[in-house]
């Protein structure tokens, strides 16, 4: 095989399944960070309201709902199931002196919950639902799936939309404030309270939503949740806990790496690379690659 | 008008606040003066909402404070520029001056932009920075920033802790100045300071603070009041 065909039918194909992934990552982690980057709770249960997010979508495609539809539907959805778990779980603990360890626990919790009643209501079997834009196309000679690159061109949208809320409007200033200094932005009548399960629930939000376009290629069953979130927790420590461009760095470069690196080693070591990166960034340099949420 | 009655706060075990009364009239400023320790800050820390008093009571107008969350409270008619000005790093000046608008429910965008507006007027330096990260400005413009954002929301009574402290004698008499214009408007000002000379020059009355309780009060006009007041000092 010459580099041209190479670059043709090996590399460029594998970039932009690294990519897809990368933007897949990426979305699971950016629900993840935000809620850690305000409230400083790490939320073991992520992965479950992802896959809450693909079960709702399979639900509703049943019953017939346009895919279309689905993408605004199910984060909306989903934002009630945040609140009331920020309101139920998080809130209780959010003031105890062991935040941290206890609303891991708790959330952990929520995940193993999460997962049976997935698993009572919808059986342990995968499901895969149509790919909601089938075929391929061909760009400078390579063949690429329509739905992979709708969701790196979609994945793009989310994140400068997020990035814009958070960081271009005063609904972003208010939770960025509250993140770095909750009693000041209080002070100022910032409704800190309100921000704080209004930013869980959008977190939320988002996995719900991430469940939706995945679903079609990923597949969906109980545990699905697990598989992305080592990968997304990962994505969040390299970029920086709370930190939405890190999320995004993060994501999109360690998949690569994985894509790439399967293409020269065994698959089987593109995994201890990646979560050898997390380890070496907690160790040498544990901020992470940038800032968090409401710090400069 | 501001009514204090027998209130008390803890931090943990400790007692801080220990049985305060404390009385304001609209246009009144009110020097909180004692030692490091004796627990002025933690006075407005209380009445901002950022400690829980354990008892007592705190009445801005018909309104009772005590209990409440930092924000009802600030949406009460309340402002706090804190000690270490706790400006926001991650936000521009002008996000900082925008959040300000907070403090007030129900302004249209259109009466927000005006005010935020004069308050660029007031603080020119600020309008230059004003896309600038607020802890990028010195410490003299960001003791300007903290009191222009409680100035945004036109509150009744402004909690003022230790403004002149590591600040350039210019600044300190801006900082100054501008408690005096707040007093012109109306509002009650507790001003915390340990520059007690200069703060003299803009208070009505004074209170001594020791080990949590009011020790002494006085006339900041009065000579034989202020003379009680650097002895209670030993200034």
């Amino acid at each position: 095989m010459n580099a041209l065909d190479y670059l043709q039918f090996v590399l460029a194909p594998q970039v932009v399944n690294g990519l897809a992934l990368g933007v897949a990552v990426v979305l699971v982690a950016l629900g993840l960070t935000i809620i850690f980057g305000l409230l400083d709770v790490i939320n073991m249960s992520h992965g479950e309201f992802y896959a809450v997010g693909a079960y709702l979508a399979l639900a509703l495609g049943a019953a017939h709902i346009d895919f279309w539809l689905l993408i605004v539907l199910v984060p909306v959805l989903m934002l009630p199931l945040g609140m009331v778990t920020e309101r139920l779980l998080i809130r209780p603990v959010f003031n105890t002196k062991d935040r941290h360890v206890t609303t891991l626990l708790v959330t952990f919790g929520l995940a193993l919950i999460a997962e049976d009643v997935l698993k009572l209501i919808f059986g342990p079997n995968t499901q895969r639902p149509p790919t909601p834009i089938p075929g391929a196309s061909e760009i400078f000679g390579i063949i690429l799936p329509n739905y992979r690159l709708f969701l790196i061109a979609i994945g793009a949208v989310i994140v400068a939309g997020v990035a814009f809320v958070v960081y271009r409007t005063r609904l972003g200033a208010m939770v960025r404030a509250a993140a770095y200094d909750r009693n000041m932005a209080a002070s100022l009548g910032v409704p800190v309270s309100l921000v704080y399960s209004g930013t869980f629930a959008f977190g939320v939000a988002l996995a719900g939503l991430a469940g939706v376009l995945l679903a079609p290629i990923y597949s969906i069953f109980p545990t699905m949740g697990r598989d992305f979130i080592l990968l997304a927790f990962t994505v969040v420590i390299v970029g920086g806990m709370g930190s939405i461009w890190g999320a995004v760095v993060a994501g999109l470069l360690l998949t690569q790496v994985q894509a790439l690196a399967s293409l020269v080693i065994s698959p089987v070591w593109t995994d201890p690379i990646v979560f050898g990166t997390m380890v070496a960034f907690l160790v040498f340099r544990p901020q992470g690659l940038f800032g968090r949420l409401g710090h400069a | 008008m501001l009514k204090i009655e027998g209130l008390n706060s803890h931090y943990g075990r400790s007692h801080i606040i220990q049985g305060i009364d404390l009385s304001a009239a609209p246009g009144e400023v009110i020097g909180i003066f004692g030692r490091n320790g004796v627990g002025k800050t933690t006075l407005l820390k209380t009445i901002a909402g950022w400690v829980k008093p354990s008892s007592g009571t705190i009445r801005l107008g018909d309104v009772s404070l005590a209990g409440l969350e930092p924000d009802r409270i600030t949406r009460s008619g309340v402002g706090l520029v804190p000690e270490d000005r706790r400006i926001f790093p991650g936000l521009t000046v002008e996000e900082n001056l925008t959040l300000g608008l907070m403090q007030v429910r129900g302004r249209s965008a259109s009466a927000g932009r005006a005010v935020i507006s004069e308050i660029y007027d007031r603080f020119p330096r600020l309008r230059e920075r004003r896309h600038q990260l607020g802890t990028t400005l010195s410490g003299g413009e960001q003791q300007m920033l903290a009191m222009a954002r409680v100035l945004v929301g036109e509150p009744q009574l402004v909690l003022v802790d230790e403004p002149s402290e590591g600040l350039a004698p210019m600044i300190v008499a801006e900082v100054f100045a501008i408690v005096r214009e707040l007093k012109e408007r109306g509002a009650m000002v507790l001003l915390v300071e340990q520059n007690v000379h200069e703060a003299l020059a803009v208070t009505d009355r004074f209170v001594v603070i020791e080990r949590g309780r009011i020790v002494l009060t006085g006339e900041a006009e009065d000579a034989k009041d202020r003379e009680r007041l650097m002895e209670a000092l030993a200034v």
